[in-house]
């Protein structure tokens, strides 16, 4: 490098001063040979230049324990005389890392979408007042519910050090999201001719909600592997409940972002199981909390009277279809169970269906009868 | 229904069997649900039916009757959606910003679905195949500022989701428009990260991190926290911006730059037209924020003495290191006179105009063009 590197100084006002009367500066220039590794060349891929294609040589390596308080971007040279800032509670890497954080963010951006311009309001109609009346009871709950998956992710990002910021980027993406599901379904209950409900208080803060999560992994457990799980199978059953192409629409996005978290829940947990087993036990008994909650009040299709009289209205086609509703209601939370078996499988902990613990079997076989 | 039983009744002599509970399963539940509808009918305001206007169904638009009423305080603490009916009895959440004056702002609403439509993807929408290599020293700066971005963008993040949770879901508009806010500072993060990785450089030196400590450390309320994020450090980076732009290299760096432009100009929009609305409708705010931003020149000064940022902001807009002293250090100067013009004229529209010889040394300095002592 060509660069005469004189006395480096901290603080340097006079520079400062001659800049501002107009008088030419002597230039340091000695934060040129503090960097970090250099002769890094990144290469755009077949999807752009992702995270995943700087995430390469030391830039790559995330810590398994994170020192940094100065929320210095990692693979910075540190400067010894920079503030602590950061009074991080996440600083293991195992507390909330995920292999494909990359990934599902990338996608996260290419997959964002308007609930102002993209969903086709002009095809929704007048409904009967009863299924009218069903549709924004079930709006009223999930814009009373969609935002703590956007409220708590953001609590998490604010307490996590950048040295992970992979996984911050992806719960970034989650609370967008989750602004856009909370204002797409106040839309919905206002755009033809009803209006809000009654909301159910499903997300107040009892002692074992998402809100009062004491650790990241319990909250992710409970977030996006049971609820965000729930309301995925739900909104993949979009085509069954919507009575216009805007509410398919509507349901098919949503399902598409929903589908992202969960994912984000599985990946989490999985890295958790590989490299914390010692934590095992204490996830099992998260997962035995978060099962409580997937026929409880959160769950539209749940044991709630409201919501669940609300969908099999909408499902049957009418308060005077109300058995039929009933039976797709007892389909759909079914077919909920058997999703959430599936992804706790796939994070590893497939062993609390075999032993007995879990009464996802029970209630799976229950439904079917 | 005819009942078979019935048909075939017991012998008188002989009692009835004791009747046994049947095993409880989802199948009777379905066959037991006797509806209650008691939820029907129970709305605020019914018969509502809000049409898509030209830019589509806006999140603005839904405010009409009791949906567009924001009492100036929201005392409820559950995530009652605004307009719906509560439900009585429910533990709080526990939200500690529930004064509309702590955080509102009228423009909330568009903002959110501009920052929609504008949204970008770091990832296909920079023309990263323009990015050619560059001359060793340019290369250097333009990491060292890229790395300081970063930095910046950190801060952002991690001051908008401290706060987020904490604010009353009455005030959805600022919750929505803060989610745009802190998505556009992970974009941010990530795309400077992404130009600093791509040519050859790498990160540089961590920056002093006064500000980015005086801004996290906002305990005052969110309101304090927006003078300092968005008023003192937003202008100031969104002078960066605009000079980046101007000296940026190649169609890549003019992309990042003018749509972060974009993206901080609705975050300071935001802060704006929150603090005229904070400081008419809340006593002694116009005071404080006159303290708060008095206390933040300080911070802002003491990071802009560190010579590390402007030597390479001087580098690239000179052209290189030979010509950083003189004309390099000429166009920052200038920056820097943009940037405390944009912000006194921020101080004068909200109604506290700073006397330019009372900012601390040097930013004083930049108050005056160059040659007006002369």
């Amino acid at each position: 490098m060509a660069v005469i590197v004189a006395v480096w100084r901290e603080e340097k006002h006079d520079e400062m001063s001659e800049a501002a009367n107009g008088t030419e500066p002597q230039l340091d220039l000695g934060w040129m040979d503090r960097t970090g590794p250099w002769d890094t060349r990144a290469e755009p891929g077949k999807y752009g230049l992702t995270i995943a294609d700087i995430s390469i040589g030391e830039y790559g390596e995330a810590p398994e324990v994170s020192d940094n308080l100065t929320g210095r971007p990692r693979g910075a040279a540190a400067r010894p005389a920079s503030y602590r800032i950061g009074a991080y509670a996440v600083r293991s890497k195992n507390e909330i890392w995920l292999d494909n954080a990359s990934f599902l963010y990338e996608e996260a951006l290419q997959r964002q979408w308007s609930s102002a311009t993209d969903v086709p309001w002009h095809t929704i109609e007048p409904l009967p007042d009863d299924v009218e009346q069903a549709e924004c009871q079930l709006a009223t709950f999930l814009t009373e519910v969609e935002f703590v998956a956007g409220d708590v992710p953001a609590r998490w990002v604010s307490l996590t050090t950048p040295d992970f910021y992979e996984p911050r980027q992806v719960l970034l993406a989650q609370v967008m999201d989750e602004s856009r599901h909370m204002d797409v379904f106040r839309k919905r209950a206002l755009a033809n001719g009803g209006g809000l409900m009654q909301a159910t208080g499903a997300t107040a803060g009892f002692v074992g909600s998402i809100d009062l999560s004491r650790d990241f992994t319990e909250m992710s457990s409970r977030l996006h592997i049971s609820g965000e799980g729930a309301v995925l199978t739900l909104f993949r059953m979009g085509e069954l409940m919507a009575q216009n192409e805007a509410e398919k629409v509507i349901y098919r996005l949503c399902a598409q972002d929903e589908a992202r978290h969960v994912a984000f829940g599985v990946m989490h947990l999985r890295y958790m199981s590989e490299t914390a087993p010692e934590r095992r036990e204490e996830i099992h008994c998260y997962l035995d909390e978060a099962e409580g909650g997937l026929i409880g009040a959160a769950n539209p299709v749940g044991q709630l009277t409201p919501t669940s009289e609300s969908m099999a209205i909408i499902l049957g086609g009418g308060k005077e279809h109300f058995d039929d509703g009933m039976n797709k209601i007892i389909a759909i939370r079914r077919r909920q169970l058997q999703e959430y078996r599936k992804r706790v499988v796939s994070a590893g902990f497939g062993e609390r269906f075999e032993n007995g613990r879990s009464r996802v079997a029970q209630l799976i076989e229950e439904a079917a009868a | 229904m005819a009942d078979k039983a019935a048909a075939k009744p017991s012998p008188p002599d002989r009692p009835a069997p004791k009747p046994v509970p049947a095993k409880s399963t989802q199948s009777d539940e379905k066959r037991n649900f006797e509806p209650k509808y008691n939820w029907m009918d129970k709305t605020r305001q019914w018969g509502v039916r809000v049409k898509p206007g030209k830019a589509g169904l806006k999140l603005g638009d839904l405010n009409v009757g009791i949906y567009g009423e924001t009492p100036t305080q929201w005392t409820d603490q559950s995530r009652n959606p605004r307009g719906a009916v509560p439900r009585r009895g429910m533990p709080p959440v526990g939200y500690a910003i529930r004064d509309k004056a702590g955080l509102w702002a009228d423009c909330a609403a568009d903002l959110y679905e501009e920052a929609i439509q504008r949204r970008w993807a770091p990832a296909t929408d920079v023309p990263w195949d323009t990015i050619e290599p560059l001359p060793d020293d340019i290369e250097h700066a333009l990491c060292q500022v890229c790395t300081e971005l970063v930095s910046y963008a950190n801060v952002d993040i991690e001051t908008i989701t401290g706060w987020q949770h904490q604010m009353s879901y009455g005030y959805h508009e600022v919750k929505q428009f803060l989610a745009t806010a802190s998505f556009d500072a992970a974009r941010h993060y990530e795309c400077f990260r992404k130009r600093a990785l791509a040519n050859g450089g790498g990160l540089g030196l961590e920056g002093p991190g006064m500000v980015n400590r005086m801004i996290l450390e906002s305990r005052g309320g969110w309101t304090e926290a927006v003078v300092y994020l968005l008023v003192l450090r937003g202008a100031f980076t969104l002078t960066l911006y605009r000079y980046l732009g101007r000296y940026a290299h190649n169609d890549a760096e003019r992309f990042i730059f003018a749509h972060a432009l974009a993206d901080k100009a609705r975050h300071v929009t935001y802060a704006l037209d929150h603090l005229k609305y904070a400081v008419a409708h809340a006593d002694d705010q116009l005071q404080v924020v006159r303290t708060l931003i008095a206390i933040g020149e300080g911070g802002l000064t003491r990071d802009l003495r560190d010579p590390v940022l402007r030597e390479a902001l001087a580098v690239i807009f000179g052209g290189g290191v030979a010509k950083a002293a003189h004309r390099g250090m000429a166009v920052y100067g200038e920056m820097m006179r943009d940037y405390v013009a944009t912000y006194l004229g921020y101080c004068e529209w909200l109604g506290m105009p700073r006397d330019p010889a009372r900012l601390p040394p040097p930013l004083n300095e930049f108050a005056n063009p160059p040659d007006a002592g002369a």
